[in-house]
C-alpha cells in the first residue's frame, strides 16, 4: 500500500530523518512508535507531499487522492460550520454543494454528532471537534488512514471511545492505517507495532481497549515495547542519531 | 461595582464633568473666550442643526470620508493580498508601503490639492491613501500569518488554489479587514477634514478653518463634536457589519 524507502530530511542543518524506511500493506494496521521530536510528524508530512525530503522514496500504489491523514491537532477551519468543514473535501473532489452537504451530514451522523451540523468550531468540544476532523477524512473514503497522535490531546474516557469507533470502522472497511504515536498503548492497537522491529501482537480482533490490556500478552509485549525505546531514546541522547530509520 | 453599571457612572462623570466646566465658566474662573460654556457650545450646534446650513458640509465632508473609506479598503486589501501571496509583488510594494507608513501621509494634501483641485476629489484621495496603508499592512500580516496548519488541511483534502483561497484566505482577509477597521474609519474623517482644512468650499474641516480665522472656539467645539458623533456612527455600523461577517466568532 505504502513504502517509504530511506528518506532523509532536516530542516536545515539539523538532521531529523536519516534513510527512514517503512512498509504499511494493504488492508494491515501499522504503528509507528518514537519519542516527541523524532520526527514522526514529519515523516507523515513527507508522505502527504507536505514537505519535500532531501532523498528518498515515497512509493504509494494508490495516489494521493486515497490517502486520509488525522492530524495531531484539530485545526478545522472556524469560519466553516461542523457540516462545511466535512462537505470541503467533498466539494474540493467535485462534488455539487447539496450532494457535499448531504453526505457530510450522514457521516457527522455516523460520528454521533446528529444536532451538531450547524455549529462552528468554536462551539464544539474537544473531542467533538476530533469527531469532525474524522468525519471530514472519512467520508472521503481513503483506502489508506495515516493518524498522527490522533488522540493525544483528548482525556481518557473520550480518547477510550472515539479509539473504539475509530476502529470499528477501520476493521469494518479494511482500510490499511499506518497510526504514529509516542504512546505505547495506543500502537499495541495495530498489529504492527515498530521501534526497531516489527512485533506481532498476538491478541484476536476486534480489540476492546480494556479487554487488550487485560489479555496475558499485552504486559510482556508492552515492557518489550519499552525496553526498546527507551534504548533508542538512550541513541539518541548519546549519539543525537534520529531513531526512527529502521525498517518497521 | 458591576460592570453592567458602567455606562451609568460613565455617563455621571461626563455630567459632573460638564457642571463642573459650565460652572467655571460662569464664575469667571474660565474666559468664555477661550473655553465657552457647554450650554453656549450646546447652542451652536443646535443652531447649526436646526438651521440647516450645516448639511452640505456635513454631506461633503462624510461623502469623501465615505468613499475615501471603501476605496482605501478596496485597495488596501487587494494589495495586501496579492503582496501576501506573491512574493515579487511584496518586492516592489511592502518598501513603498513602509515609506508611506513612516511618512504623515496628510503632508500629501497640498500635492493632492494641485493635482485634483479644491473640490472633494482631493479629500477622497487623501482619505485613500491615509487607509490604504492601513489596511495594507493588516491584510498583509494577516495572511502571511495564516495558520499553516489550515493550508495543510485543506490542501490535504485535496483542495486546490481555488478552494484554499476560497476557504482559507478570503475568510482570513475578512477577519484582517474587520480588525482594522476602527482605526480606518478614524483615518478616513482625518484624511477628509484635513484635505478641507488645507483647501476647500465646504466641509467640515472648512467650517473649522473658518471658525479658526474667527477665533470662535464654540464653533469649533461644535464641529470636533459633530465629527465624533460621525465617527461613533461608523464604528456602530462597522459593528454591526463585523457581527454579521463574523457570526462564526460572536454567535
Ligand atoms: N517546520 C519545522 N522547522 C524546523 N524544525 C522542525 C520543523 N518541524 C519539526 N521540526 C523539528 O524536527 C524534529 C522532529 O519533529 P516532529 O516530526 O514533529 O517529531 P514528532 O512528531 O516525532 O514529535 C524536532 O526536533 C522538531 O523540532
Ligand atoms: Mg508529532
Amino acid at each position: 500500500m505504502l513504502r517509504v524507502s530511506k528518506v532523509t530530511l532536516s530542516y536545515g542543518a539539523e538532521p531529523v530523518l536519516e534513510g527512514a524506511s517503512l512498509k504499511v500493506e494493504t488492508g494491515q494496521f501499522t504503528s509507528l512508535v518514537g519519542p516527541s521530536g523524532s520526527g514522526k510528524s514529519s515523516l507523515l508530512r513527507v508522505v502527504m507531499g507536505l514537505q519535500r525530503p532531501k532523498a528518498g522514496l515515497i512509493d504509494l500504489a494508490a495516489g494521493l487522492g486515497q490517502v486520509g491523514i488525522l492530524f495531531q491537532d484539530d485545526a478545522l477551519l472556524p469560519w466553516r460550520t461542523a457540516r462545511e468543514n466535512v462537505a470541503l473535501g467533498l466539494r474540493a473532489r467535485g462534488a455539487s454543494k447539496p450532494e457535499a452537504g448531504r453526505e457530510a451530514v450522514s457521516w457527522l451522523w455516523r460520528m454521533g454528532l446528529a444536532g451538531f451540523e450547524e455549529r462552528y468550531p468554536r462551539e464544539l468540544s474537544g473531542g467533538q471537534r476530533k469527531r469532525v476532523a474524522i468525519a471530514q477524512v472519512l467520508a472521503l473514503r481513503p483506502s489508506l488512514l495515516l493518524m498522527d497522535e490522533p488522540f493525544a490531546s483528548l482525556d481518557a474516557i473520550v480518547r477510550h471511545r472515539l479509539t473504539q469507533d475509530l476502529l470499528r470502522w477501520v476493521e469494518h472497511e479494511k482500510l490499511s492505517v499506518l497510526l504514529v504515536t509516542h504512546d505505547l498503548e495506543e500502537a499495541s492497537q495495530g498489529p504492527r507495532a515498530s521501534v526497531r522491529e516489527c512485533y506481532h501482537v498476538p491478541i484476536p480482533r476486534p480489540r476492546d481497549l480494556v479487554q487488550a490490556r487485560a489479555h496475558p500478552a499485552f504486559g510482556p509485549l508492552l515492557g518489550r515495547l519499552w525496553q526498546d525505546l527507551s534504548e533508542e531514546v538512550g541513541e539518541l541522547h548519546a549519539a543525537t542519531i534520529q531513531p526512527l530509520r529502521r525498517e518497521a | 461595582m458591576s460592570p453592567n453599571r458602567a455606562w451609568a457612572r460613565q455617563l455621571a462623570a461626563l455630567a459632573a464633568f460638564l457642571a463642573l466646566w459650565e460652572g467655571a465658566a460662569r464664575a469667571g474662573l474660565v474666559n468664555p473666550f477661550f473655553l465657552p460654556p457647554p450650554s453656549k457650545v450646546g447652542g451652536v450646534l443646535l443652531t447649526l442643526l436646526s438651521e440647516g446650513s450645516i448639511w452640505p458640509h456635513l454631506y461633503a465632508t462624510f461623502l469623501a470620508a465615505f468613499l475615501g473609506l471603501l476605496a482605501g479598503i478596496g485597495a488596501g486589501a487587494v494589495l495586501g493580498f496579492a503582496g501576501a501571496l506573491a512574493a515579487y509583488v511584496a518586492e516592489l510594494l511592502v518598501p513603498v508601503m513602509i515609506l508611506l507608513n513612516a511618512v504623515p501621509r496628510v503632508i500629501l494634501a497640498p500635492l493632492f490639492v494641485i493635482w485634483l483641485g479644491i473640490d472633494i476629489e482631493s479629500k477622497v484621495a487623501l482619505s485613500f491613501v491615509l487607509v490604504a496603508v492601513v489596511m495594507f499592512f493588516a491584510v498583509y500580516s494577516g495572511i502571511k500569518d495564516v495558520d499553516r496548519r489550515l493550508i495543510e488541511r485543506v490542501k490535504t483534502l485535496g483542495g486546490g488554489r481555488w478552494v484554499l483561497l476560497r476557504e482559507v484566505y478570503l475568510p482570513s482577509v475578512v477577519v484582517w479587514v474587520m480588525g482594522g477597521m476602527k482605526v480606518a474609519v478614524g483615518f478616513a474623517f482625518t484624511g477628509a477634514v484635513v484635505g478641507e482644512f488645507v483647501a476647500s468650499s465646504r466641509g467640515l474641516g472648512y467650517l473649522l478653518s473658518f471658525a479658526q480665522s474667527t477665533y470662535n472656539a464654540a464653533l469649533s467645539i461644535a464641529l470636533v463634536l459633530l465629527v465624533i458623533a460621525f465617527v461613533l456612527l461608523l464604528f456602530g455600523a462597522a459593528d454591526l457589519l463585523e457581527r454579521r461577517l463574523l457570526r462564526w466568532k460572536y454567535r
